[in-house]
C-alpha cells in the first residue's frame, strides 16, 4: 500500500498543544504589521501527535541503516556509531549554549574544541585545525581557499590543480569553485598515479595536486614521498582528501606523507552517524606555514582561559556562520577519548583486516581492480558478471534481498562495473561470512537463476525504484489537490 | 574501546586465510620511513563509565541558556521544541542511515526529504526547494553563485543589514573567482538605502541578495525592491527565518527568485551554533541551477509510487568540475527533523509560535522605549527581535548579566554606529514576566 505523504493525513481541528499563551493582551499580526507584509493563508497540514509519530516512525522503518543492517558502503566508512557519545552530545549543556553567549559562559565548549583539535594534531602531525567546515566539501574548498591565498601572498602565478582520474568528485568540483582549472592525471594499470605523467603536467602554474590515500581503490600510494617532492619542487602544494583516513590511524601521519593541507571526515573516521547525509564535519588541518590563512575563529588558551582567537594574519575569512558543527564534534571527541592511542591502531589493523578478508574470499569470484594489496576498502570489477548478464547495479540489488546495504556502484569511474566494499573495523567475522556467502550465491544465481537478480529486490518496501522516470517526470514536491500550479 | 568485535581468534584465522603473519604484514607495502616509530601521544583508550566522565565534566563547564533570563537571537534562536522531535528524528534508521544512493532501501529518508522540500515550498511559495544545505550562510553564498550561473553576469549586490557572518562566508566563497561584490548601506530607518541601491544596481548586475526580516529584525519592502531589480534582469535573494513565513507573506509573491535561510528555527537546539541547516528554494525556469540534493517521486518497476534522489546531472559526483556545486553530505537530519518539526506543530502550532514570539517581542519594545536612557532607534516593523540604544550598553550587558539576564547580542561587535546598541530577541519560550523581569531589572541598573 502507498504511504500517504504527511499532508495528505491532516484534518482541520486536530492538533497537540505544545504552547502556553503568553500573559500578555495577544495582538493578531495585521495589528503589529502593515497588512502588505503579511500572508493571506498557510496552508499545513493540521495534526495531533499520534498521527505525526506513526507516520515517521513506520517510514523510519522502510530504511537500512547501520544500527539494523551490514553496511559496506565504499568511501563512506559507515563504523558502528556508540550510543555513548549521542548521549554525551544530546547533554542540556551542549545543545542549549548560544553562539553568542561571553566566552565565560561556554568555556566547556572551548575547551572539547580546544582539545580535540590538539588530539588532531597529533594523529595527523599538522599544526592547527579548523572546524568550521559542515562536511568533507567544505573542508577542501577551505583548504583550496587557503592554498589559493598561500600563492596570493607569495605572488605566484598558479591557474591549475591537479586531480587524479580515481578521485572523488568533489575534488575537481572544489577546484572549480576556487578558480582553478582541472587537469586530471590518468592512473596506471594499477591503479595508482602515474609519476611520468605527473612530472610532466607539473608546471610552474600547478597551485596544488589534491590527492586521497589510500586512493579511491583502496590502494595506498606507494610513491607518496616522490609526488609530494615533485609537488614541492614547483611550489605546488599536496592537498589530502581524508576520505580514506581510517587505515592510516596511528600508522602513519598526512605530514610525514608531506600533506600541507588536509581535511578529516568526522563523519567517517571519527564514528559520528551519518543522518541520512549529514550533519557532517570535516576538520581542516594545515602545516605551520598555513596556519596564517586559517578561518577565523580559532580557539586558543589564555592562562586558564579559552576564547575564541579573531586575529588570524591573513585568514581567508568565515567559511560558515558560527563555530561549525559543534554538536558533531562532541561525538567526534568522546569516541577520540575512549579509544586512545591504543584503539586508533586497532582501528585501522582490523579495518585492513576486514577488508583483505573480504577481497580473499571473493577474489575467485569478483575481479579486485588491481593486483595490488588493499587497504580499508576492497573494489571488484563485476565485469565477469557483466559478461554472463548481470550488471554491478543489478548485483547490489539483489544484496538488499539478503539484508545488506549494497557497496558503493560504479565508483572510482575507472573500474568497470564497480563494486566498491568498505566493511569497516566495527564488523564481526561472522557478518563478514555472511556478506562473502551472499556474493558467491548471487555469483551461482547469475549461472542458475539470473532473472532472481535481474529484477532485484524483491523483498524492499518497493521494487526497482525508475531514476529514469524521475528525472522525466519531474515530482519535488507534493501539490495540494486543484493548485494551479 | 575501539568497539571492535573481532576476537583474538578470529583475527587469527582471518590473518591465516589471507597469508599474513601478523597485523604488521597488511602494512608492508608502504613505505618505511613514513611509518611511525612510536605510539601517538595521546591518553590510551577508556571504558566507556570514564570516557562519560570527561565529556560530562566539560559539559559542567557551560551555562545553558535555561539558567538564564536570555534575549540572544541574531540568527540562531531559542525556539519551543516538542518532546515527540528528538524521539523521532533520534531513530536509528534516520540517525545512522548513508545519503539515500539505494533508493530502495532508504524510502524513509527520502520520503520524509521529500516532504521537507514540500513544507519549505508551502512556507516560502516558492515552485521547488533542495534537499537542505549547510548552513544560512553557505545556502546565501550557493544563492549568489548561482545568480551568477543563470544570469552570466559579474555584480553580488548586499545589502549591510545582513547577517554580518553571512556576508563574511559570501565574501571567501567569492574570493576565488572573478566576481565582484558591492555592498550598499542602510538608511536611517535600517532598511536598505534605496538610493544607494538605484546607483550600484547596473546592467552587469546578478543579484541583489537582502535579508527580511534584516539582521536588525526589520521587515523590508521586498516587493518594491523586487520590482526595481528586475529592471536590470537581476534576480532577487531573499534571505529570511523561515518561523517569520509562518506570519509573513511568500517571497515568492513579492518577487524573490531564490529565498534561502537558516533552518535553525524550525526543530533545532542552539546547538553553540551547529548543526542547523541552510534552506533553498526557487523557481522552476532555475531549478537546474540549484545545488545539492534534490529527490523526487516517482514509481518502481511496477507502477508504485516511490523515491528517489533526482536531476544528480547538476551535481559533483556526475558532472565534476562542471558541476552547480562541490556539496555532497548536506544536513539531512537537520532537515528532516524541520519537516517533523512542522508536522508536529501543525498549521495552528507554527502561526502560534511565530505570533507568540512577534507580539513578546513587542511588548519587549514597548516596554523599552518607555525607559529613560533607552531608545528603540527604528520602527515596530520588525518580526521578533530589534535594536535598542542605551549608553555604555557594553557595561549594561555585563551588569545585567551579573543577575543572570543575557539582554541580547551586543551590536559593537558587528557595526560600529551601533557601539551601543543591543539586539534583543523574543521566542514564545519568553513569558511576560520573564520580560518585566527584565525592564525592572534594567531600570535597576540604569539608576544604579
Amino acid at each position: 500500500m502507498e504511504n500517504k505523504v504527511i499532508f495528505e493525513k491532516g484534518k482541520e481541528g486536530r492538533r497537540t498543544r505544545y504552547l502556553t499563551k503568553p500573559e500578555i493582551p495577544l495582538k493578531r499580526a495585521d495589528e503589529l504589521l502593515p497588512k502588505q507584509f503579511l500572508r493571506e493563508n498557510l496552508n499545513l497540514p493540521s495534526l495531533g501527535e499520534l498521527d505525526v509519530v506513526r507516520h515517521y516512525t513506520n517510514l523510519s522503518r522502510l530504511n537500512f541503516s547501520v544500527d539494523t543492517n551490514f553496511y559496506p558502503l565504499g568511501s563512506c566508512t559507515m563504523k558502528y556509531n556508540p550510543k555513548v557519545n549521542e548521549a554525551l552530545a544530546s547533554m542540556e549543556e551542549f545543545t542549549h549554549v548560544h553562539p553568542y553567549q561571553p566566552s565565560t559562559d561556554v568555556q566547556g565548549a572551548l575547551e572539547l574544541i580546544f582539545n580535540l583539535e590538539q588530539i588532531l594534531c597529533e594523529i595527523t602531525g599538522m599544526n592547527r585545525f579548523t572546524f568550521q567546515a559542515s562536511s568533507g566539501a567544505a573542508g577542501e574548498l577551505t583548504g583550496m581557499l587557503m592554498i589559493r591565498k598561500y600563492h596570493a601572498i607569495k605572488k605566484n602565478k598558479k591557474t591549475k590543480v591537479i586531480v587524479p582520474d580515481s578521485a572523488h568528485g568533489t575534488n575537481p568540483a572544489t577546484s572549480s569553485m576556487c578558480g582553478y582549472q582541472t587537469v586530471i592525471i590518468e592512473s596506471k594499470e594499477n591503479g595508482l598515479i602515474d609519476l611520468d605523467k605527473l612530472a610532466k603536467s607539473c608546471d610552474s602554474e600547478v597551485a596544488a595536486i589534491m590527492l586521497t590515500n589510500p586512493n579511491t581503490l583502496g590502494l595506498f600510494e606507494e610513491n607518496i614521498l616522490k609526488i609530494s617532492e615533485i609537488a614541492h619542487k614547483i611550489d605546488a602544494l599536496l592537498y589530502y582528501d581524508g576520505a580514506n583516513f581510517n587505515p592510516l590511524l596511528g600508522i602513519t601521519k598526512p605530514i610525514t606523507m608531506g600533506f600541507d593541507a588536509i581535511h578529516l571526515n568526522l563523519h567517517k573516521t571519527f564514528s559520528t552517524p551519518h543522518g541520512c547525509g549529514g550533519p557532517g564535519a570535516g576538520a581542516v588541518g594545515v602545516s605551520l606555514a598555513m596556519s596564517d590563512f586559517l578561518p577565523a575563529p580559532l580557539v586558543d588558551k589564555r592562562g586558564e582561559d579559552f576564547y575564541l582567537n579573531y586575529k588570524i594574519k591573513h585568514s581567508i575569512g568565515r567559511v560558515r556562520s558560527f563555530y561549525g558543527n559543534f554538536n558533531v564534534l562532541i561525538r567526534a571527541y568522546a569516541y577520540l577519548t575512549s579509544l586512545g592511542a591504543d584503539g586508533l591502531k586497532r582501528v585501522a589493523q582490523n579495518a585492513v583486516l576486514n577488508a583483505a578478508y573480504i577481497r580473499e574470499k571473493l577474489k575467485q569470484y569478483y575481479e579486485p581492480c588491481s593486483i595490488l594489496p588493499s587497504m580499508h576498502e576492497v573494489v571488484f570489477s563485476c565485469s565477469r558478471q557483466k559478461a554472463r548478464g548481470a550488471s554491478a547495479l543489478e548485483i547490489a540489488k539483489r544484496l538488499l534481498d539478503y539484508g545488506m546495504h549494497p557497496p558503493t556502484m560504479y565508483f572510482p569511474l575507472i573500474v568497470n562495473e564497480a563494486l566498491m566494499v568498505e566493511p569497516t573495523e566495527t564488523e564481526s567475522k561472522e557478518t563478514l561470512d555472511n556478506f562473502i556467502e551472499a556474493m558467491i550465491n548471487i555469483d551461482k544465481e547469475i549461472s542458475e537463476e539470473i532473472e532472481k537478480v535481474k529484477n532485484a529486490p524483491h523483498t524492499m518496501p518497493v521494487k526497482r525504484v525508475d531514476e529514469v522516470y524521475a528525472a522525466r517526470n519531474l515530482n519535488l514536491r507534493w501539490q495540494s489537490p486543484g493548485a494551479s500550479f | 574501546m575501539p568497539y571492535i568485535l573481532n576476537t583474538e581468534k578470529d583475527i587469527k584465522e582471518m590473518l591465516e586465510a589471507i597469508g599474513a603473519a601478523n597485523f604488521e604484514d597488511l602494512f608492508k607495502h608502504l613505505p618505511r620511513e613514513i611509518l611511525l616509530k612510536e605510539p601517538l601521544r595521546i591518553s590510551s583508550g577508556k571504558d566507556e563509565q570514564e570516557t562519560r566522565k570527561i565529556v560530562e565534566s566539560l559539559a559542567r563547564k557551560n551555562l545553558p541558556l535555561g539558567r538564564f533570563n536570555s534575549f540572544l537571537g541574531a540568527g540562531c534562536y531559542d525556539h519551543y521544541i516538542p518532546a515527540a522531535l528528538s524521539y523521532l528524528i533520534g531513530r536509528a534508521e534516520f540517525l545512522t542511515a548513508y545519503t539515500p544512493y539505494q533508493a530502495e532501501s532508504s524510502q524513509g529518508s527520502l520520503q520524509t526529504i521529500y516532504e521537507y522540500q514540500s513544507y519549505m515550498c508551502l512556507l516560502t511559495g516558492m515552485d521547488v526547494s533542495n534537499a537542505s544545505l549547510f548552513d544560512g550562510a553557505s545556502a546565501l553564498a550557493e544563492s549568489a553563485l548561482m545568480s551568477l550561473r543563470i544570469t552570466k553576469k559579474k555584480k553580488v549586490i548586499v545589502s549591510s543589514s545582513m547577517h554580518p557572518e553571512y556576508l563574511r562566508v559570501l565574501e571567501t566563497y567569492l574570493s576565488g573567482l572573478d566576481f565582484i561584490i558591492k555592498e550598499i548601506p542602510f538608511d536611517a530607518a535600517g532598511l536598505i538605502d534605496i538610493e544607494a541601491f538605484k546607483r550600484a544596481l547596473s546592467d552587469d548586475t546578478a543579484c541583489l541578495a537582502l535579508q527580511s526580516p534584516n539582521f536588525f529584525g526589520l521587515v523590508e519592502d521586498v516587493k518594491m525592491l523586487s520590482a526595481l531589480t528586475k529592471q536590470k534582469n537581476a534576480l532577487v535573494i531573499m534571505v529570511t527565518n523561515p518561523m517569520s513565513l509562518a506570519i509573513l507573506k511568500e517571497p515568492y509573491k513579492c518577487g524573490v527568485d531564490i529565498v534561502c535561510g537558516d533552518g535553525q528555527a524550525l526543530g533545532g537546539n542552539v546547538n553553540f551554533g551547529g548543526p542547523s541547516f541552510g534552506f533553498l528554494a526557487t523557481r522552476n525556469e532555475f531549478m537546474r541551477q540549484m545545488p545539492g540534493r534534490i529527490v523526487g517521486k516517482t514509481v518502481d518497476c511496477q507502477g508504485k509510487p516511490a523515491y528517489c534522489l533526482t536531476l544528480c546531472a547538476r551535481e559533483q559526483h556526475i558532472r565534476r568540475e562542471k558541476a552547480t556545486s562541490n556539496i555532497c553530505s548536506n544536513q539531512s537530519l537537520n532537515a528532516m527533523a524541520a519537516a517533523i518539526y512542522l508536522a508536529l506543530m501543525g498549521k495552528e502550532g507554527i502561526k502560534e509560535a511565530a505570533l507568540h514570539s512577534m507580539n513578546l517581542a513587542h511588548y519587549l519594545y514597548e516596554s523599552l522605549s518607555k525607559i529613560n536612557g533607552v531608545k528603540v532607534i527604528f520602527s515596530n516593523t520588525f518580526f521578533n527581535e530589534f535594536i535598542w540604544q542605551v549608553e555604555d550598553a557594553k557595561k549594561i550587558i555585563r551588569k545585567l548579566r551579573k543577575k543572570n539576564i543575557i539582554a541580547g547580542f551586543y551590536m559593537g561587535d558587528a557595526y560600529r554606529e551601533f557601539r551601543d546598541c543591543i539586539l534583543s530577541c523574543c521566542t514564545e519560550k519568553k513569558s511576560k514576566e520573564d520580560i518585566d523581569d527584565f525592564i525592572a531589572a534594567l531600570k535597576g541598573v540604569l539608576n544604579g
